[in-house]
């Protein structure tokens, strides 16, 4: 399981190491007709190596928004943001896809994964991307497969798939690529109790391997798992507050 | 770095989703190529078919009619006229250096009768220079001979369809009496086939010495209604038809403006026939090329569709890290794909049909067109999928993924 260990990494990283997220009076404007809708204002955010840390608010709170802005999906109207020391506005369509590809790995909420793809296809293709060549990225998407507990369901569709299992499979296809930022929206949105239950026993599972996370949930239940909890209301931060995250047994 | 194997193999997934689709699209494609192969084809076919016509008339001949001259006022007719002096002026090496041959011709449709056996054949009276002219060889006995012609013997040439007509399989027809009209005839030649050409059977014929056709056939004339010339060489032809022209104006006391009969010269029949034709292969081309253009436009919508259908997933692709240039290949792949495969799939269909005979014409696969067409194919791919490809490529991540 090394490779998805990321203590290995950690260790082997340089002592003053940047931080995974550093957000610095980030603000998003939308232009709504002729009013100019603020969804995130003046944010300021540290995440670093190896945090469990959920986002919490209600809808409309703007953390969908800091979401994108965080997984470089989108840019901010202005401020700041390094991911792992770089600097995402200086970065072009290609720096930003590897960026995407490399070092963040991705959960939605509604599972997105591609159809017509296998469940091992799905998870090998951001190792495509990446260019991995074929051996190398069939033995990863495997070993991704098997670490959430679905080595007997590599060649199943999507569609052959409960909700709990798309969702594993989705966290397989986050970190077959080993990224340094796992980022979930709404994980655990379209899924029952039991599986949301599963779930996040697999996050605090990548966490306890060091494995940097970043949750944004509405269900104060779920971020109850975290280790630390971002409340933000009408774009900003209101509160951020670390707790002893509830243990997955119960 | 990402490689074109696997973004072929993503395209070809892509396309087998929609099966159905992708074959109706195909489809289009697959028309246009498969109607741009045979319709040239078909121009192809039939500028051949001309050309083989007008050149089984004979290599390198003018023809001069007199018929049809007679409008002018009456005292004149008597000089416009091809009568045997015209043949002696025309044959003359020193005035007309470019004429090989001057053969007259008298032609007149019969029934020939040999027993039982009747065929209605077109018998022409003429010299021996006659059947060299027309393109005419014996594949047994003998030519006609200018002894023939003096001796104004009744032996005659017989075409194959004429040969086969009267004589059965088996029977040897050399030396035979066969009647012609109310004349008989023997059988001194036969002549190999010519295969029919267009409008007229070549090989429906019977060729005899033209003294003997005016003294049993059609009566004793002193004017023929028609020559044959034969030129030294296509190069020479339109020089040849000049002196012959002006041999004539002289005979005949006028002017070659105001000549009193009409030269056709074969060369120049065959160069507008086949203008013509080239006209004809041109406006079929067009034709196949705008079924080509809305099997591409069909290709562009459903291309477009599909980038709109699969939104959310080019979302999912950017975010997990694939970048601009990949998804515009992805797109672009699957979209050439499906045209070249209609356009391989439309050549075939094309290539096949062009076997049968269509509108009674044989077409001739023209060597270019297969190439032509798939490049066509090809480069409509390209541009039909290269719009929808660079819509799908320039999606904003965020939006893609918030796309329902």
């Amino acid at each position: 399981m090394t490779v998805f260990d990321a203590r290995s990494d950690a260790a082997s990283a340089p002592p003053a190491s940047p931080p995974v997220i550093m957000l610095a009076d980030v603000m998003k404007s939308y232009a709504m007709g002729s009013e100019v809708v603020h969804a995130v204002r003046h944010v300021d955010l540290r995440v670093d190596r190896g945090e469990f840390v959920a986002i919490v608010g209600a809808s409309g709170s703007g953390k969908s928004t800091l979401m994108s802005i965080t997984g470089c999906l989108d840019f901010p109207t202005s401020g700041h943001y390094s991911l792992e020391g770089v600097n995402i506005r200086d970065l072009d369509d290609r720096a930003l896809s590897r960026i995407r590809n490399t070092r963040i790995g991705f959960v939605f909420q509604g599972f997105n994964l591609i159809p017509r793809m296998s469940a091992l296809q799905n998870v090998e293709l951001p190792l495509v991307y990446g260019g991995i060549p074929h051996r190398e990225r069939r033995q990863r998407a495997v070993a991704a497969l098997t670490l959430v507990g679905l080595a007997n369901r590599l060649d199943h569709w999507p569609n052959e798939l409960s909700g709990g299992q798309q969702q594993r499979v989705a966290v397989a296809r986050a970190i077959g690529t080993n990224p340094a930022l796992i980022l979930a929206d709404e994980p655990t949105g379209a899924l029952d109790t039991t599986s949301s239950l599963e779930l996040m026993a697999l996050f605090h599972e990548l966490h306890a391997h060091g494995r940097t996370i970043v949750m944004i949930t509405h269900e104060h239940d779920i971020a109850a798992f975290a280790s630390r909890v971002v409340e933000l209301r009408d774009g900003s931060i209101i509160s951020d507050r670390r707790q002893e995250p509830t243990s997955v047994g119960a | 770095m990402f490689r074109l194997l696997d973004s072929v193999r993503m395209a070809l997934r892509g396309i087998g989703s929609n099966w159905l689709r992708t074959l109706l699209t195909m489809l289009g494609v697959l028309i246009g190529v498969a109607s741009v192969i045979v319709l040239l084809a078909i121009g192809t076919g039939s500028s051949q078919s001309i050309q083989n016509s007008i050149q089984s008339l004979g290599t390198n001949t003018l023809t001069v009619f007199s018929a049809g001259q007679f409008s002018s006022s009456g005292p004149q007719i008597r000089f416009n006229q091809l009568n045997a002096q015209s043949i002696t002026l025309l044959s003359n090496r020193e005035n007309a250096p470019d004429v090989k041959s001057v053969s007259p011709v008298i032609s007149t449709s019969v029934t020939a009768t040999n027993g039982t056996l009747t065929y209605t054949t077109s018998v022409i009276g003429s010299t021996p220079s006659y059947l060299a002219a027309s393109n005419y060889t014996v594949s047994a006995g003998r030519a006609i001979t200018s002894a023939d012609v003096a001796a104004h013997a009744q032996v005659v040439d017989l075409g194959a369809s004429a040969a086969s007509g009267l004589f059965s399989v088996g029977s040897n027809p050399l030396g035979q009496q066969i009647t012609l009209g109310n004349a008989q005839f023997t059988v001194v030649g036969l002549l190999a086939a010519k295969g029919s050409s267009g409008l007229s059977n070549a090989d429906a014929v019977a060729i005899a010495p033209y003294t003997a056709v005016e003294d049993q056939l059609t009566g004793e004339s002193t004017s023929f209604s028609e020559l044959l010339i034969q030129g030294r060489s296509a190069s020479t032809l339109s020089l040849a038809q000049g002196e012959v022209e002006s041999i004539l104006a002289a005979q005949n006391d006028t002017t070659v403006a105001s000549l009193p009969f009409t030269v056709l010269n074969q060369a120049s029949l065959i160069s507008t026939a086949t203008s013509s034709a080239k006209t004809f292969t041109t406006l079929l081309g067009w034709v196949a090329a705008v079924s080509l253009l809305v099997g591409a436009i069909g290709v562009m919508n459903i291309m477009l569709v599909t980038v709109t259908e699969r939104t959310r997933e080019i979302g999912i692709r950017k975010a997990i890290g694939a970048r601009k240039l990949i998804v515009l290949f992805q797109f672009l792949v699957e979209s050439v794909v499906i045209s070249f495969l209609g356009g391989v799939i439309g050549a075939a269909a094309g290539i096949g049909v062009s076997h049968f005979t269509i509108a009674g014409v044989k077409p001739v696969l023209a060597s270019y067109s297969v190439p032509l067409a798939l490049g066509v194919a090809l480069g409509v791919g390209v541009l039909a999928g290269i719009y929808p490809a660079y819509r799908a490529a320039s999606l904003r991540p965020v939006d893609a993924l918030r796309y329902e």
